[in-house]
């Protein structure tokens, strides 16, 4: 009697932490400034993490492509990538770091298309396509171009230049086309990395009330065009689900998703 | 009175031009190209383009250099001895200038 009560207990803490785990799964592209005074070397962070919590941080592999657009021309960077390990609260994570020099001002559209990551637990693989947006003395240049990914937002407000409390806009596209309708996730970077390490802080900016805070769900309208205000400064993500047209990856569900990274800044 | 009309309007025009050009900021970058050259791009906040807008390299009150930023708004000079501005110059109140100890690779 004992036994099967333990192994029902643990069936149902199973169950439970499957259901409740609310956070989303976020592709990151990290550097710890989106608006600079001038061209300077920046840090480049590809991370796939939960970044509310700071939690389990899974494993990718070799990405699919990694470039930037500068006034329009495009400059390949996968080669230029080097695999690290990033620690978050609960594990170590294979992930990817490089640094970028941006010369010059302008806008600099850093793009990646991950490997598909396989997710045992729904038996089926996840393809974030991210994007990040840096600029250099506030000179707008391609912030609000189309790259024509599969799966991509297109933003209608600067994601650089936001104060704290400004609405974010964008469009979700499937191979160009809105996405009437889109579900995305939103998510703070509640625990920021720390300066010049590979790890997230210890302690959280925020905390959730419940669930729903952790991992917003939010609904583009008719014409794909989604908005959110941003409560709090720092970094927030986007992510469009399942989007893109790669509907299967090895015979297997293939959720392709379309991420955006936006930073608040504080008033002061 | 036909031709108070017309004054009138010219005169709109000019304000409404006038005050667009007020609406955005002018914005300077330089970099030294490690070459014993220094390049500047110049542009405004509204995207727009900065070619044909006249750039000084000044050593003190001594004008070293008058150009003007190219078809791609930038503007390429030798790196001057000593110290030295550069002044980006699109009229009253759309001058940007940039002291050129703080230009660097």
């Amino acid at each position: 009697m004992k036994r099967i009560f333990a192994i029902t207990t643990l069936a149902l803490m199973a169950i439970l932490a499957t259901g409740g785990a609310a956070v989303a799964h976020f592709q990151m592209i990290y550097t710890p400034e989106a608006a600079l005074a001038k061209g300077q070397e920046i840090p480049l962070d590809l991370v796939f993490t939960h970044p509310f919590e700071a939690g389990h941080t899974m494993d990718m592999g070799q990405p699919e492509q990694f470039f930037v657009v500068h006034k329009g021309k495009r400059t390949d960077l996968l080669k230029a990538l080097k695999p690290m390990e990033w620690t978050s609260l609960t594990n170590k994570g294979k992930a990817f770091e490089t640094t970028y020099k941006l010369r010059g001002m302008g806008d600099w559209i850093f793009a990646l298309v991950p490997e598909p990551y396989f997710e045992a637990k729904e038996d089926s693989y996840i393809q974030q396509i991210t994007k990040l947006v840096v600029n250099v003395a506030g000179m707008p240049t391609d912030w609000d171009r189309e790259l024509g990914l599969p799966a991509e937002i297109v933003p209608l407000d600067k994601p650089y230049a936001l104060w704290t409390g400004n609405v974010f806009r964008g469009v979700v596209k499937s191979e160009g086309k809105p996405v009437p309708f889109a579900e995305l996730e939103v998510e703070y970077l509640n625990h920021p990395p720390v300066p010049g390490k590979k790890m997230f802080q210890k302690d959280g900016l925020a905390e959730a009330p419940q669930d729903s805070f952790v991992t917003m769900t939010i609904k583009a309208d008719a014409n794909g065009a989604f908005t959110y205000a941003l409560p709090k400064a720092g970094w927030w993500g986007f992510c469009a689900l399942g989007v893109g047209p790669a509907k299967k990856y090895k015979d297997k569900e293939n959720s392709q998703d379309a991420v955006i990274w936006v930073k608040a800044v504080d008033m002061k | 009175m036909k031709k108070a009309a017309i004054f009138l309007g010219m005169a709109m025009l000019v304000l409404g031009l006038a005050a667009g050009a007020m609406a955005h900021s002018p914005i300077c970058t330089c970099y030294d190209n490690g070459d014993g050259t220094i390049s500047c791009e110049g542009g405004f906040s509204d995207g727009s383009s900065a070619a044909g807008v006249n750039m000084y390299v000044k050593q003190g009150d001594k004008t070293l250099l008058k150009g003007a930023m190219n078809a791609d708004s930038e503007f390429t000079f030798k790196k001057p001895q000593g110290e030295y501005k550069v002044t980006f110059d699109a009229g009253e109140g759309h001058q940007v200038v940039i002291n050129g100890k703080d230009i660097v690779e």
